[in-house]
């Protein structure tokens, strides 16, 4: 028998002039780490960094569940609402919940779109943060699938969710932390994956906003592995080099869910990437 | 190469999953090889007949145009990246797939995991 440090609780805020209830959990002491998931999954994906013990004794690991997927609930009146995420409501989101549990510049980690946002908040509102990990992140990537497939009433969107992102799980990735990693998209809500998709597959607004993201004051470290056909070591370094003073690491046996599909191959370039981040948050912001 | 679908279409017999996630799969699928055309007929999870081509006649849902090469890296224990799945392959320039890919995807799982039987050769668990 054992139980896990991780702790879940609820936090309530106001987006978009509604009140959320957001599922957040946490782990370690430190220096705070502010963690998001991929579309169409939830805080589960960060569950082995945060049972981390070598991680968690320098680090407050924090993740949460963005409204309409895992134990965060869709707003009221989600019935007769067509879910699509946008920038704006995910830069939003993301600086409630820093602001809501009282983050004084957290270290903000995003894998897939979390990486993405991780970039636009790099670009557009660095002062709330002190570094950037940015996980399978990249300037922009069209759909090469139509993002309808995953919502429809004659067939199950987790499913072939699940099924279209195996491709981007590495065959070294143990096969439990395969499936566990699927679970979560077979889980997910209807319409949730497609809609994240959208903002995904759609906005390309990052692309013109790469050049004025400022290491100097908030580094931004690249990581990306080999096995992820959504976004490539070329689409992650033709983002690298687009942002003056950005690093990147290739990981050669990881694929597009690295915190969750392999948590052994991921531990090393994730300790990597904290300590590149600055000991302690900068005092101007 | 027909040899090989013709294994497969065995060892789909002794899964038991992938007969239950194809239960409602009754469709003919084309697999090209640098040309050479096999026809796989499913009807409810199982293969029931693998058929070289060449045919016109022979209606099929959905295609996967590959060659030897691609799938025989396909069919290692660790495929390199983009080998390591079939949109990969489509990824990287080594395969296309045509057809009703809605009908692909939604039997995406079942499909993928019939096509990766080969695998299992390398790992010595077939």
């Amino acid at each position: 028998m054992s139980i896990e440090p991780i702790t879940g609780r609820y936090l309530t805020i106001e987006i978009g002039g509604t009140l959320r209830r957001i599922y957040f959990e946490e782990a370690g002491q430190g220096r705070a780490v502010l963690c998001l998931h991929t579309a169409g999954a939830d805080t589960r994906q960060w569950r082995h960094l945060m049972n981390d013990a070598e991680v968690t004794a320098g680090h407050r690991l924090i993740a949460f569940d963005m409204p309409w997927h895992g134990k965060s609930l869709p707003p009221e009146g989600f019935e007769t609402q067509e879910y699509l995420l946008t920038t704006e409501a995910y830069i939003e989101t993301v600086l409630a919940v820093v602001a809501g549990l009282g983050l004084e510049r957290p270290i903000l980690a995003g894998c897939s779109m979390g990486g993405r946002i991780a970039l636009q908040l790099a670009a557009l509102h660095p002062e709330r943060f002190s570094g950037f990990i940015a996980i399978e992140a990249s300037d922009f990537q069209p759909a090469w699938y139509d993002i309808d497939w995953f919502h429809r009433p004659d067939a199950h969107g987790g499913e072939m969710g699940a099924a279209l992102v195996s491709a981007n799980i590495s065959p070294y990735a143990p096969n439990a932390e395969r499936w566990n990693t699927l679970w979560m998209f077979m889980q997910s809500g209807p319409g949730v994956f497609r809609g994240d998709l959208s903002f995904y597959t759609r906005d390309d607004s990052l692309i013109g906003r790469l050049g004025q993201i400022d290491t100097g004051k908030t580094p931004v470290h690249l990581l990306v592995g080999a096995y992820d056909l959504t976004c490539t070591p070329e689409d992650a370094k033709r983002t690298a080099a687009a942002i003056p003073g950005a690093t990147v690491s290739v990981m050669d046996e990881l694929g597009h869910f690295p915190m969750s599909e392999h948590p052994q191959g991921f531990r090393p370039f994730f300790l990597d990437a904290l300590a590149r981040m600055p000991r302690v948050a900068v005092q101007a912001a | 190469m027909i040899d090989r679908f013709q294994d497969i279409q065995a060892w789909l017999e002794d899964q038991p999953h992938l007969l239950r996630l194809g239960r409602l799969f009754s469709e003919t699928v084309l697999i090209e090889v640098e040309g050479e055309e096999i026809y796989l007929t499913f009807e409810k999870g199982r293969i029931v007949s693998v058929e070289a081509g060449p045919s016109r006649k022979t209606p099929w849902r959905f295609a996967l145009r590959t060659d030897a090469e691609a799938l025989e890296q396909f069919w290692q224990a660790r495929p390199a990246p983009g080998f390591h799945d079939i949109f990969g392959l489509a990824k990287i320039g080594r395969g296309r797939i045509d057809g009703d890919i809605l009908c692909l995807v939604k039997n995406l799982r079942f499909f993928k995991e019939v096509m990766a039987l080969a695998r299992h050769t390398e790992e010595g668990a077939a």
